[in-house]
C-alpha cells in the first residue's frame, strides 16, 4: 500500500509533504511531486501536512477515475523513461540524493497551467 | 576497556513487531535471547510514526492500534525473559571463527553466536534542524525528558506537529516563557492543541524560521526571520526541535552483507551472505517479497527455527507447536523472571 500524491499538486508544489516523509520517498518534479510507491512506507505523514488536500491513500482511488490515473502515474514516474532522461528513474533510495528532476510524466504535462 | 556483556545464542537488532515477534520466538525455541534497539522502547517505526493508526491486516484482529499490537507483542516478548537494551546503537558487527561480535553505542560488546536483523527502514531519529548542529546537548534537543531541565528557561519550540504543542504545552509550567516557530501558515497539530496553547500564554509564530543560533557555552539566544522579511532576535536557554522523524539507512554494507535497494538480502533461511546473520522484516529481502507487518512475522519464525539448527544441527527445524502442553520450555528458560 502506498500514497499518492493527486491534481492539487499540479503547479502548487508545496512540498510540506517533503519536510514531513521519514523516508525521503516524495520526488521532486517539475510541475508537481511524485510518492515513490516502492519506497513510500504508508505512514500517512504527508496526507494530513499537505495543505493542498492533493494526498490519498491507494485504497481510497478505487472507483475515482482521476485517481486511480494519477496512482498510476505516480508508479509511472519512476518506471517509464522521462523526458529528457535516457533510463527510467527507479527507486534511488532517498529524494534528497535525486534532487530536482526537472520533468513530469506526459499525463502531468497535459494539464492545462 | 569495552564493557564485555554475557554471550547470547541470538541478538536481535531492531525491537520493531517483527523483532519482537522473532524475540518472543527464540524464547520458545530455548535460545537465550538479547535485544537491541536505538530508540528508548520497543514498537520502531510503529511508535515513532503511527502509533494510533488503525492496522488491519494482522490476522486474528480486524482493526488493531499500531500501540495495542506493539503492547501484545511486548508481553509475548517478555515470556521468556529476554536481555533488553533500548537507547543502544549497533555500531558493528564482526564474525569470526564462529563467535560474532556486536559492538554498541556506550562501549559495549556483545558476543554472540548468530544475530538476527530486525532493522525495517532504518534507525528513525528526530529530523535535525538544518543548521546549529554543534548546539546539540548545549541547549539544543529533541526530546524532553525532564522538565526541571528548562526551568525558568525561555523555551523555543520548532514545528507545526503534533510533538511540538506537546513539548511547548509540557515545558509551559516551568518556563519563563515558550514561544513556537513554525515555517508555514497552518499547522498539522490538531486544532485543540493549538488554542489550549494559545489560552495557556505560549507565543505562535508562524510563516517564520529560525536562521541563527547563538550563545556561548551554551544557546542563549536565536534569530528569526518571518516572511516579511523582519527579523527578532529573542532570548532562548532551550531550543527544541520537532520536525518530524527520519530514518537512517542500517549501515548493512558496512557490516559485509549484500543489499539490493538497502534491503538485506536472504536465502530461503532467512540468512544473510554472512553465515550466523539472518535477516527478516522490512529490512530483508528476496524474490517475491512483500514488505508487510503479517509477511515480516512469518520470516522471524523462519528466521529463528533456522538460527537453531545453526546453532545445532542436531536441533529439530520444526519446533513443535506452541499449543502442545507436553512441550517444556528448556531449563534455562524463562530465566530471571521472578
Amino acid at each position: 500500500m502506498t500514497y499518492v500524491i493527486g491534481k492539487e499538486c499540479i503547479d502548487a508544489k508545496d512540498r510540506s509533504c517533503v519536510d514531513v516523509c521519514p523516508v525521503d520517498c516524495i520526488y521532486d518534479g517539475k510541475r508537481k511531486n511524485y510518492i515513490n510507491p516502492a519506497e513510500c512506507i504508508d505512514c500517512g505523514e504527508c496526507e494530513v501536512a499537505c495543505p493542498e488536500l492533493a494526498i490519498f491513500p491507494l485504497r481510497r482511488a478505487k472507483g475515482n477515475l482521476e485517481r486511480e490515473q494519477f496512482a498510476a502515474d505516480n508508479a509511472a514516474f519512476f518506471r517509464e523513461s522521462l523526458p529528457s532522461r535516457d533510463q527510467p528513474l527507479g527507486d534511488p533510495g532517498g529524494a534528497s540524493t535525486a534532487g530536482p528532476l526537472g520533468a513530469d510524466t506526459s499525463f502531468v504535462q497535459s494539464f492545462p497551467s | 576497556m569495552p564493557e564485555l556483556l554475557p554471550q547470547r545464542d541470538l541478538v536481535v537488532v531492531g525491537a520493531g513487531p517483527v523483532g519482537l515477534f522473532a524475540t518472543y520466538y527464540a524464547g520458545f525455541r530455548g535460545l537465550d535471547v538479547a535485544l537491541v534497539d536505538a530508540q528508548s522502547g520497543p514498537g520502531g517505526q510503529i511508535t515513532a510514526l503511527y502509533p494510533g493508526k488503525l492496522i488491519h491486516d494482522v490476522p486474528g484482529f480486524p482493526a488493531v492500534t499500531g500501540a495495542d499490537l506493539v503492547a501484545g507483542l511486548v508481553t509475548q516478548a517478555e515470556e521468556y525473559s529476554p536481555a533488553v537494551l533500548y537507547d543502544t546503537e549497533v555500531l558493528g558487527i564482526h564474525a569470526c571463527g564462529g563467535v560474532i561480535e556486536v559492538t554498541m553505542s556506550g562501549d559495549r560488546v556483545l558476543r554472540t553466536g548468530t544475530v538476527l536483523l530486525a532493522t525495517g527502514v532504518g534507525g528513525i531519529r528526530p529530523r535535525p534542524l538544518p543548521f546549529g548542529g554543534e548546539w546539540y546537548g548545549r541547549g539544543l534537543s529533541y526530546v524532553v525528558s525532564d522538565n526541571e531541565e528548562h526551568r525558568g528557561h525561555n523555551v523555543v519550540v520548532v514545528g507545526g506537529g503534533d510533538s511540538a504543542l506537546d513539548w511547548a504545552l509540557q515545558l509551559r509550567p516551568v518556563a519563563s516563557s515558550v514561544t513556537i516557530v513554525h515555517r508555514r501558515r497552518a499547522f498539522r497539530a490538531q486544532r485543540s492543541l493549538l488554542e489550549r496553547a494559545s489560552r495557556e500564554g505560549i507565543r505562535i509564530l508562524t510563516e517564520a524560521e529560525v536562521v541563527a543560533i547563538s550563545g556561548n557555552e551554551r544557546v542563549r539566544e536565536i534569530t528569526v526571520l518571518a516572511s516579511d522579511g523582519s527579523i527578532e532576535v529573542m532570548p532562548a536557554e532551550t531550543v527544541i526541535g520537532a520536525l518530524g522523524m527520519r530514518s537512517s539507512p542500517t549501515p548493512l554494507i558496512a557490516w559485509g552483507i549484500e543489499v539490493d535497494h538497502r534491503r538485506a538480502i536472504v536465502d530461503s533461511h532467512m540468512q544473510t551472505a554472512v553465515p550466523g546473520i539472518f535477516a527478516a522484516g522490512d529490512g530483508a529481502t528476496y524474490p517475491g517479497k512483500v514488505a508487510l507487518i503479517v509477511a515480516g512475522f512469518g520470516e522471524a519464525a523462519t528466521a529463528v527455527n533456522n538460527v537453531a539448527v545453526y546453532l545445532d544441527p542436531e536441533a529439530e527445524l520444526m519446533p513443535g507447536h506452541s499449543t502442545d502442553p507436553e512441550l517444556t520450555p528448556p531449563d534455562h528458560a524463562p530465566r530471571g523472571g521472578a
